[in-house]
C-alpha cells in the first residue's frame, strides 16, 4: 500500500533476479499481449483496433491529442491540489478536535461512494459549461484518498516521541509541525499516488458529458464515429498519464523523505 | 521511605557546580522545594472488570541531586508511578510535587527531562538536532518565572556521550547503543533539575547496556541531576543508584528502599566487588520477602 514496502519489493526483485532476467521479464510479457491483442485485432474486428493503427492515429495528429491532454490534465492537476489539500486540512483538523469526527467522515464517505457521473451534470448545470465542473469532480475523487491515508499518518506517530513532547509540554502547532506532520510523510505521499490517480480518472470521466474538450470527450467523440483507433490512443494515454503522475510523486517521495 | 533532605551528604560533584545548586527560580513552601514528594499516590486504569490498582498508596521522598531507581517485577506499577510524576498521567488520587511544583507547572516550565524506553529520535533530524529538541519547542518556558532548567551546551554533552562523531549523522545511520546515549544526550541538554528514564537500557544487549550503565553514570556525576530511573534488573539498579525503591504488584506498592552506600566514582571493577555483590543479594531478597514471584 504505501511507497516503502513498494520499493522494497522491488529492491528484492533486483536482488533475486539477475540483470537480464529483469528487463527480459516484463518484455516477453508485453509482447505476449501484444501478440493476444493483435489475434484479437485480426479475428474480433469490432473488439479492438490492430496496434498499428493505433500508432498511426496517434502519429496522424498528436497536436490533436496534447491538446485534450492537456485539457484534462490541467482539471486532474487542479483538482488533485484542492482536494489533496482539504483532506489534508481536515485531517488536521479531525485529528485536533474530536468532534469534528463524527461530524466530517460521514459527509466525507457519503461523497465518495456517490458516483462522479451521477454529480457532473448536477455540476455542469450549476457552475456551466467551463472547466469548474471537471475540476470539482477531480477534486471530490481525490479528497477522500487523502483524507484517509492523511488520518492514519497523522495517527502513526511513535508513543513514546509523543511523550518527549508532551514532557517538554510542547503545543499543539509544535507536535504537529515538529512531529505529527513528517512522521506523516509516507502515508501522505501513499495518499496522493492514489489521490492523482482518482483525480485523473475523475477528470476524464466528467468530460464524457458537457464538453468537447478533453480525454474523456475524445473517448466520447470515437464512440459516436465507431472509430477504434481513437479511442485506443485515448485509453493509452490516460493509463500512461496516470503513471506518469505517480512516478512524479514517487520521485517527490525520494527528494523529501530522505531518511528512510 | 526515603526521608533523607540533607543534599550536601550526596558525593561532591567534579566540575559541574550548577549541578546541586539548581533551584534558582524554584518557588515552593519550604521543605518540599529541595526535594521531590510524593504523598498517597494511588492509580486505578479503567473500571468494572478491567479494573487495575495500578499503584496503591505510594509515599516517597527523593532529594535533590540523588540517582534513586524503581526497582521491580515487570507491572508492579513502575512506569505508572514515573509517569505520574512526569505529569504524563493523571493519578487517582494523592500528592506529587517536584521541588516544589506539581508535574504539570514543571513541565510547563520544561524542568523535567523525559528519556523513554526507545530512543523516540526523530528520524529526519541529525543527532545534533534531535539532541537539540528541547530547546526548539515551547520557547516561551524560557521565561517561565518557574523556569529551573539550564540547557547545556551540547557539544560537550556530545562529546561526553561519545557522539561528537556522530552529530550530522540521521538516527538510522546509528546502533541501538548509539541511539540510546542520543536519546541521554538530549536528556542532559535540556539543563532540567530532574531526568526521568523508563527501562532506557532495556532493548539493548547486555555488553551494550554494561558500557552504557558507566557512561550514563560518568555523565551524571558531572551535571548532578536528580534521577528517576526504572529498571528490572536488580544488578543495575544497585550499580547506577544513591537508594533503589524495591516494589511489588497487585497493587504496586514500595516493599523497601535500600540504601546503596557504596563509593563513587563508580567503575566497572565494582560489579566484582563483595559489597556490590551483597547489596544486590539484599536487593533481591527484599523483593523476594513481599513477592514470591509468578509461575
Ligand atoms: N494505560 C493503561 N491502561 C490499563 N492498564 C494499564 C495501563 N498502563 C499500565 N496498566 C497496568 O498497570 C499495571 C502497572 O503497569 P506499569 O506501570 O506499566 O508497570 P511496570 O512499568 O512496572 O511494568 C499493570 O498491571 C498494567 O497492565
Ligand atoms: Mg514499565
Amino acid at each position: 500500500m504505501n511507497g516503502r514496502s513498494m520499493r522494497e519489493e522491488a529492491a528484492r526483485h533486483r536482488a533475486t533476479l539477475p540483470r537480464m532476467a529483469r528487463l527480459l521479464a516484463p518484455l516477453v510479457v508485453f509482447l505476449l499481449l501484444g501478440a493476444g491483442w493483435q489475434w484479437v485485432a485480426l479475428n474480433l474486428k469490432s473488439i479492438l483496433p490492430p496496434l498499428g493503427s493505433v500508432f498511426l492515429e496517434l502519429a496522424a495528429r498528436p497536436g490533436f491529442y496534447l491538446l485534450h491532454l492537456w485539457t484534462t490534465l490541467s482539471a486532474a492537476l487542479s483538482g488533485f491540489a484542492i482536494g489533496a489539500a482539504i483532506g489534508v486540512i481536515l485531517a488536521i483538523l479531525i485529528v485536533h478536535f474530536q468532534v469534528l469526527r463524527a461530524a466530517i467522515l460521514p459527509v466525507a464517505l457519503m461523497l465518495n461512494v456517490t458516483p462522479v457521473v451521477a454529480i457532473s451534470p448536477a455540476l455542469i448545470v450549476a457552475f456551466g459549461f467551463n472547466a469548474v465542473p471537471h475540476i470539482i469532480v477531480a477534486a471530490i475523487s481525490a479528497f477522500l484518498p487523502m483524507l484517509i491515508n492523511a488520518l492514519t499518518g497523522l495517527r502513526a506517530t511513535d508513543r513514546d516521541a509523543e511523550d518527549v513532547f508532551r514532557s517538554l509540554a510542547a503545543s499543539r502547532i509544535e507536535t504537529l509541525w515538529h512531529l505529527r506532520l513528517p512522521s506523516s510523510l509516507p502515508h501522505l505521499f501513499a495518499g496522493a499516488r492514489l489521490a492523482i490517480a482518482a483525480a485523473m480518472v475523475g477528470s476524464i470521466v466528467s468530460e464524457f458529458m458537457g464538453t468537447s474538450k478533453g480525454i474523456g470527450a475524445t473517448i466520447i467523440m470515437a464512440t459516436t464515429y465507431l472509430n477504434l483507433p481513437q479511442m485506443w490512443v485515448a485509453i493509452f494515454i490516460s493509463a500512461l498519464t496516470s503513471l506518469g503522475l505517480i512516478g512524479l510523486v514517487d520521485l517527490a517521495e525520494r527528494a523529501v523523505i530522505r531518511w528512510a | 521511605m526515603i526521608n533523607h533532605t540533607d543534599t550536601s551528604a550526596a558525593p561532591p560533584h567534579r566540575d559541574n557546580p550548577t549541578g546541586i545548586d539548581r533551584p534558582q527560580g524554584l518557588v515552593g513552601d519550604g521543605d518540599k522545594a529541595g526535594q521531590i514528594v510524593v504523598a498517597g499516590v494511588s492509580k486505578v486504569y479503567g473500571r468494572g472488570p478491567d479494573r487495575v490498582e495500578a499503584l496503591g498508596g505510594i509515599d516517597l521522598t527523593i532529594p535533590q541531586g540523588e540517582f534513586v531507581t524503581l526497582f521491580g517485577p515487570s507491572g508492579c506499577g513502575k512506569s505508572t508511578l514515573l509517569r505520574i510524576l512526569a505529569g504524563l498521567e493523571e493519578k487517582t488520587a494523592g500528592d506529587v510535587t517536584l521541588f516544589g511544583q506539581t508535574p504539570e507547572v514543571a513541565a510547563r516550565a520544561k524542568n523535567i527531562a523525559w528519556v523513554p524506553q526507545s530512543s523516540a529520535l526523530l528520524p529526519w533530524l541529525s543527532i545534533r538536532d534531535n539532541v537539540l529538541l528541547s530547546r526548539r519547542l515551547n520557547r516561551r518556558a524560557e521565561r517561565d518565572p518557574a523556569s529551573a532548567s539550564r540547557p547545556e551546551d551540547v557539544d560537550r554533552v556530545l562529546r561526553e556521550l561519545g557522539l561528537a562523531a556522530f552529530a550530522a549523522h540521521r538516527p538510522a545511520a546509528l546502533s541501538g547503543g548509539m541511539r540510546q546515549r542520543a536519546a541521554i544526550a538530549r536528556g542532559f541538554v535540556q539543563g532540567a533539575p530532574l531526568m526521568l528514564m523508563d527501562e532506557p537500557f532495556s532493548a539493548l544487549d547486555e555488553l551494550t547496556r554494561d558500557t552504557l550503565r558507566l557512561r550514563l553514570l560518568d555523565v551524571w556525576q558531572r551535571y548532578r541531576k536528580t534521577v528517576v530511573f526504572v529498571t528490572h534488573s536488580a544488578a543495575e539498579a544497585v550499580l547506577l543508584s544513591d537508594r533503589v525503591v524495591v516494589m511489588t504488584p497487585r497493587p504496586g506498592r514500595i516493599e523497601a528502599v535500600v540504601e546503596i552506600d557504596l563509593p563513587r566514582p563508580r567503575g566497572r571493577d565494582l560489579a566484582d566487588s563483595p559489597g556490590f555483590e551483597a547489596k544486590v543479594r539484599e536487593v533481591r531478597d527484599r523483593l523476594r520477602r513481599g513477592w514470591e514471584g509468578e509461575e
